[in-house]
C-alpha cells in the first residue's frame, strides 16, 4: 500500500457549527487518507457528520481545526486564487437528492455546462462538450434543451454526474448519490460510476448510510459515529472482521433479499454506554495493517485475546 | 394461511385529472388480502403503490377518482362511501396507516401523551386515569423507555426512530384490523430501520393485525412479508408468497428489481440494471408496460397486455413469457444464485 | 391516445411518434418471437414537452376568474389612457356652472360634483393618476427591493450591516416621511411618488432577503458553488428565477396598496392638490355626502372603481403566482 499515492489527506479535521456560545462539534478530530484511483467509503447515520466532512473537503463548510491536503497542498482555510481554481476544477461533487440539486429554472444545457462559463469557451465548443458529457452518462444529447422537470430521478442524477464530469475532475465526492433513487435506478447509477472510474481513473469519496451499497463499490471503508471515525479498513476486511460494536450493529442490520436467512437473523444493537471511556479514553489505533479502530486499552486487549 | 379474506379489491381503476390531462394511475388491479397476513407491495415511485393503498382509506387527492372496480372490506363496499363521515368509521378505526415521515403525522404543538390519549379515548372508550394508563402501556409496548417522562414531551424532543415508534403507537392504539405501513423506514437509519420492522412484526402478532407494507426496496421486506405483490406502472405484475417471489420470480421486472440489489452484486462487475425509466402514465399504455425496457420482450408484448399466468395456486405473474407458446427464457444468473447463497454471510 | 383536452401541435406530433415506436405492427404468427430491443426507447418514453413560461401561461389562462379580472383590469387601464382622446370627452377640471350635484344622467354619465365638474371624466382622470402612482411606486419598490434584498440575503458579509440599517429605518413611520417630504417639497404627484418610494421598498427588500436565505443553501446552489460559479451569476440564474412568482404577487399587491396609501394621505390632507383629480381626492371630497342618499354617488362611484382595481390586482396577482409555481405545472 505504501507505493500508492495519497490524493487527499485529512488530518485531525474539526468542524463546528452554531454560535460561539453554543458550539456544536459536527466533526471531531477525523483523520484519513484517500489514495489515487480508489473508492473510499464513508458510512454513518444521518447526523453523524459524514456529509459535513464531504462539504468541508469541497470547501462549502469552513473548518475549525485540522487540515485537508489535496495532492500535498493545504486546501482548507485561506488559499490562493490559483489554487482555488485548480481545486474547483479537480474536485467535484455529486449530490444526494437529484430533485433538489438541479436548478429547476435553467435548461439542462446551462446546468451541465455551468462550470465551463469561467473558461470562456466558444459557444460551439461548449455545446459539443455538453453533448459529450450527456452521452457519457447515457443520456441523449437532445436532452440539453429541456428543463430538469421533465426527467425522472435517475436521469436527473445522471445530469448531476454529467455536470461534474464536464469539469474533467480527478476526485469526486459522491454524497449518498443513490439513496434517493428507486432500486432499479440505483444499479444504473452505480454501474455508471464504476465505469467512469475505470475509463478516467477517478477517485471517489463515497458517502452513504447503507453498508451493502458501500461494500459493493468501495475499496476501503470508514465508519463514522457522532462525528468520530470508529473503524476504517479494506472493505472485505471490514466485513469479514468487524471490530467495533457499532460496525457490527450496522452489518447485522443490512437487509438481505433472502427470506429464510432474514427470518433467522439476529439484530445487534449498539449502545454507546457499553464503553468505559471515563478513565481509559479511546485512541485511533492501527490494529492490523490498514485496519484502524477507535478503542481504549482494555478493548484492544480483549481483541488481542480473541486472536 | 386460512382463506379468510379481509379486503378484496377487484379490477380497480383510478384516474387523476391534472390540467386537462388524464393520468391512469391504477390500471385494473385485483387483489385479495387475507386476515392476519403481512403483505408487501413493492414498486418504484410512480408505480401507483401509494395511490392504491390510499383508496382503502378514502384518501385520494381531490383530482383523483376511482373510475371502476370495487374494494370490499369485511363485506362492505368501500367505493360507495362518499362523505368524510362514512370514512371516519373506517379510517383509523378499521384501517390505520403509518406514513414515511413521522413528523407529518404528529402534531408538533401537542405532547406525545396527549396525541396517543386522543386515539385511546376515541377508539377504546377509556377515560381519565384508565386512558392514561393505557397510553403508558402502549408507549412501553412500542419500546419507548421511561414512558412517564416521555408522555409529557413534544415530538421535536424525539429522534426520528422514536417518532416513528410513536406514530405506530397511535395507529395501534386505535385497535385497527389492518395496518398500512407506507415506506415506514425509508427516512430512518439502517440500524433503526431493522428495529422498527421488528417492532411492527411483534405488534402484528400480538394484536392479530393484517399488515400491508409499501416499499420500493425488495431487500427490506424479506423478513417481514408473507406475500409480496410487485407493482409496475399501475398494475400488479407478480404476486406470490415471499419465498416464491424471492427464489422463483417469473416476471422480468421482478428479476430486474432483485438482481439490481447491490447486496447481490459482485465487486468489480457491473450490477444487473434495467435501462430507461417507467412509462409516462399520461399516455395510454399498449401491451405490456414494461416491454420497452425489457431486453427479453416478445413481439406480442407490444401488442397485447398479458393476462396472469399461474405458477402455483398462490403465485402468478403477468408476462407473456409464461405462455406455453413463448420461448424459454432463463432469469439472470444472480437470481439462480440467490437460492444457493443462503444465509447472510456477514452475521 | 387519451383525449387531451388541450392539444398543442408539438405535443401531439410527439406523442404520435412515441406511439409509433411503442406499438409496432406485428403479425400474429410472429407474436412469440423476441422483439428487437432498443435501450434508448425506455429513456425517451418519459418525454414531456415542458416549457416554464408556456406552462405558467397555460395554467393562468385556465383560471376563468383570473382571466375575467385580467381583462377587466387591462380594459380599465387602456380606457383611462384613451378616455381623454375620445370625441366630446369633457375636460376633467371644466366647471359647468349651475350643474352642481347633478345625479347621473344622459349628459353627465356619473353626475357632477358640488362645484359642477363632470364626475365621469374626473373619475377616469383620477384613476389614471392613481394607477400611475401605483405602478411607479410598485416598480421602484420591487426593483429596489430585489436588488437590495438579494444582496442582503446572499452576501453574508452584508447581512449584519443591512439588518441593522433596516431596523433603524423601519422604525421611522412612513406617514411621517410623507408628511416631511410634502412639507419640504411642493405637494404634487411626483412628490407623492417620491415620498412613497423612499420607504416602501424596505419591506420588499426584507421579504426578498428572507426568501433568499431560505433557498440560498439548497443543494442546487451548493452545486453551483462547487462548480466555481461566481456569486453574481448564482444570484441572477439561481435565485432570481425562483422569486419570479412571489415577486409578481408582491408587485400586484403593491399597486393597489400604493393607491390606497394615496387615498389615505389625501384624506389626512397631505396629498395631491385638489385641482389634480386622483381617486384619493375624489373619495375625500365625496365622503362629505356619505349620509345624503341623493348625493352619495359622489363617494360610491370612485370607491367602486378603487375596489375593482384592488380586487382585480389581488385576484390576478394570486392566480399568476400560483400559475408560476412549477409545482402546479403538469407536463
Amino acid at each position: 500500500m505504501s507505493e500508492r499515492k495519497k490524493l487527499l489527506e485529512v488530518n485531525n479535521l474539526e468542524v463546528t457549527f452554531g454560535s460561539r456560545r453554543h458550539p456544536f462539534r459536527a466533526v471531531k478530530g477525523v483523520s484519513f487518507d484517500i489514495f489515487e484511483g480508489e473508492t473510499f467509503g464513508l458510512v454513518g447515520e444521518s447526523g453523524s457528520g459524514k456529509t459535513t466532512i464531504g462539504r468541508a473537503i469541497i470547501r462549502i463548510h469552513p473548518t475549525s481545526g485540522g487540515e485537508i491536503r489535496y495532492r500535498g497542498q493545504k486546501i482548507n482555510g485561506r488559499i490562493s486564487a490559483a489554487l482555488d481554481r485548480t481545486v474547483t476544477r479537480q474536485i467535484q461533487m455529486i449530490f444526494q437528492d437529484p430533485m433538489a440539486s438541479l436548478n429547476e429554472r435553467a435548461k439542462v444545457d446551462y446546468i451541465v455546462s455551468e462550470g465551463l462559463y469561467g473558461r470562456h469557451l466558444k459557444e460551439e465548443e461548449r455545446r459539443e462538450k455538453v453533448a459529450k458529457a450527456l452521452s457519457d452518462v447515457g443520456l441523449l444529447p437532445e436532452f440539453a434543451s429541456r428543463f430538469p422537470h421533465e426527467f425522472s430521478g435517475g436521469q436527473r442524477q445522471r445530469i448531476g454526474i454529467a455536470r461534474a464530469l464536464i469539469m474533467d475532475p480527478d476526485f469526486i465526492i459522491a454524497d449518498e448519490p443513490i439513496s434517493a433513487l428507486d432500486v432499479s435506478i440505483r444499479a444504473q447509477v452505480l454501474n455508471l460510476m464504476s465505469q467512469l472510474q475505470k475509463e478516467r481513473g477517478l477517485t471517489y469519496l463515497f458517502i452513504a448510510h447503507d453498508l451493502s451499497v458501500v461494500r459493493f463499490i468501495c475499496d476501503r471503508i470508514a465508519v463514522i459515529h457522532k462525528g468520530e471515525l470508529v473503524e476504517l479498513a479494506e472493505s472485505e476486511q471490514l466485513f469479514a472482521n468487524p471490530l467495533h460494536p457499532y460496525t457490527q450493529a450496522l452489518l447485522s442490520a443490512i437487509p438481505m433479499p433472502d427470506p429464510i436467512a432474514e427470518k433467522q437473523k439476529k439484530l445487534l444493537v449498539y449502545d454507546p454506554s457499553m464503553h468505559h471511556y471515563e478513565n481509559d479514553p479511546p485512541a485511533w489505533v492501527e490494529v492490523e495493517p490498514g485496519h484502524f479502530l477507535l478503542a481504549n486499552q482494555e478493548e484492544l486487549e480483549k481483541i488481542r485475546d480473541k486472536r | 394461511m386460512a382463506e379468510d379474506i379481509i379486503l378484496s379489491v377487484h379490477d380497480l381503476d383510478v384516474k387523476f385529472t391534472l390540467r386537462g390531462q388524464t393520468l391512469h394511475a391504477i390500471r385494473g388491479i385485483s387483489l385479495d388480502v387475507y386476515r392476519g397476513e403481512s403483505l408487501a407491495i413493492v414498486g418504484e415511485s410512480g408505480s401507483g403503490k401509494s395511490v392504491f393503498t390510499k383508496t382503502f382509506m378514502g384518501l385520494l387527492d381531490a383530482n383523483g377518482s376511482i373510475t371502476g372496480g370495487s374494494i370490499r372490506y369485511e363485506g362492505q363496499e368501500l367505493t360507495q362511501l362518499k362523505s368524510d363521515k362514512d370514512w371516519r368509521a373506517i379510517r383509523g378505526r378499521e384501517i390505520a396507516m403509518v406514513m414515511q415521515d413521522p413528523m407529518t403525522s404528529l402534531n408538533p404543538l401537542k405532547t406525545i401523551g396527549a396525541q396517543i390519549e386522543e386515539a385511546v379515548v376515541l377508539h377504546q372508550g377509556l377515560k381519565g386515569q384508565q386512558a392514561r394508563q393505557a397510553v403508558l402501556e402502549v408507549l412501553e409496548e412500542v419500546g419507548i423507555d421511561d414512558p412517564q417522562r416521555r408522555y409529557r414531551q413534544y415530538p421535536h424532543e424525539f429522534s426520528g426512530g422514536m417518532r416513528q415508534r410513536v406514530v405506530i403507537a397511535i395507529a395501534v392504539a386505535c385497535r385497527p384490523k389492518i395496518l398500512i405501513c407506507d415506506e415506514p423506514t425509508t427516512a430512518l437509519d439502517v440500524t433503526i430501520q431493522a428495529q422498527i420492522l421488528q417492532l411492527i412484526r411483534e405488534l402484528q402478532k400480538k394484536y392479530d393485525l393484517t399488515t400491508i407494507y409499501i416499499t420500493h426496496d425488495l431487500g427490506v421486506v424479506a423478513n417481514v412479508a408473507d406475500r409480496i405483490a410487485v407493482m409496475y406502472a399501475g398494475d400488479i405484475v407478480e404476486i406470490g408468497r415471499c419465498e416464491e417471489v424471492f427464489y422463483d420470480p417469473r416476471h422480468p421486472y421482478t428479476w430486474a428489481l432483485l438482481s439490481s440489489l447491490p447486496q447481490l452484486g459482485v465487486k468489480g462487475q457491473p450490477l444487473y440494471s434495467i435501462a430507461g425509466t417507467p412509462p409516462n402514465l399520461f399516455q395510454e399504455v399498449k401491451g405490456d408496460a414494461f416491454a420497452p425496457r425489457n431486453p427479453q420482450a416478445l413481439k406480442i408484448d407490444f401488442v397485447e397486455r398479458p393476462p396472469y399466468f399461474d405458477v402455483t395456486p398462490s403465485h402468478r405473474a403477468r408476462t407473456w413469457l409464461l405462455d406455453p407458446r413463448a420461448p424459454k427464457v432463463e432469469p439472470p444468473e444472480h437470481i439462480r444464485q440467490l437460492r444457493k447463497q443462503g444465509v447472510n454471510p456477514y452475521v | 391516445m387519451p383525449s387531451l383536452r388541450y392539444k398543442d401541435r408539438k405535443t401531439e406530433a410527439l406523442s404520435q411518434s412515441v406511439g409509433k415506436t411503442l406499438s409496432r405492427d406485428y403479425k400474429p404468427e410472429e407474436y412469440f418471437e423476441p422483439a428487437p430491443y432498443d435501450p434508448s426507447a425506455g429513456e425517451r418514453g418519459s418525454y414531456t414537452n415542458y416549457s416554464y413560461w408556456g406552462s405558467t401561461l397555460r395554467a393562468f389562462f385556465h383560471n376563468p376568474v383570473a382571466v375575467f379580472f385580467l381583462v377587466l383590469l387591462v380594459g380599465m387601464v387602456v380606457f383611462t389612457i384613451i378616455e381623454p382622446l375620445l370625441p366630446y370627452a369633457p375636460e376633467a377640471n371644466t366647471i359647468y356652472k349651475g350643474d352642481t350635484n347633478l345625479a347621473p344622467c344622459a349628459q353627465y354619465w356619473f353626475g357632477t360634483n358640488s362645484i359642477g365638474q363632470d364626475l365621469w371624466s374626473q373619475i377616469w382622470s383620477g384613476t389614471r393618476t392613481s394607477l400611475f402612482i401605483g405602478f411607479s411606486v410598485a416598480l421602484v419598490e420591487v426593483v429596489m427591493g430585489v436588488i437590495v434584498g438579494v444582496l442582503w440575503g446572499y452576501v453574508r458579509k452584508l447581512d449584519f450591516l443591512l439588518t441593522e440599517l433596516y431596523n433603524v429605518f423601519d422604525n421611522v413611520p412612513q406617514t411621517l416621511v410623507v408628511i416631511i417630504i410634502s412639507y419640504i417639497l411642493r405637494p404634487g404627484v411626483s412628490t407623492m411618488i417620491f415620498a412613497m418610494c423612499l420607504t416602501s421598498w424596505l419591506a420588499t427588500a426584507r421579504f426578498v432577503r428572507n426568501q433568499v436565505v431560505i433557498i440560498r443553501d439548497r443543494d442546487y446552489n451548493l452545486a453551483s458553488r462547487c462548480l466555481g460559479t461566481p456569486a453574481w451569476r448564482i444570484m441572477l440564474k439561481n435565485l432570481l428565477p425562483y422569486l419570479v412568482s412571489i415577486l409578481t404577487l408582491r408587485m400586484a399587491l403593491a399597486i393597489p396598496a400604493a393607491i390606497g396609501n394615496e387615498v389615505f394621505i389625501t384624506y389626512i390632507g397631505l396629498g395631491v392638490p385638489l385641482e389634480v383629480p386622483t381617486l384619493g381626492n375624489l373619495i375625500n371630497s365625496g365622503q362629505t355626502f356619505i349620509n345624503e342618499p341623493t348625493l352619495n354617488y359622489q363617494l360610491f362611484l370612485p370607491v367602486l372603481i378603487l375596489s375593482i382595481v384592488t380586487i382585480s390586482f389581488y385576484v390576478v396577482g394570486n392566480a399568476f403566482a400560483d400559475a408560476a409555481d412549477p409545482k402546479n405545472h403538469v407536463n
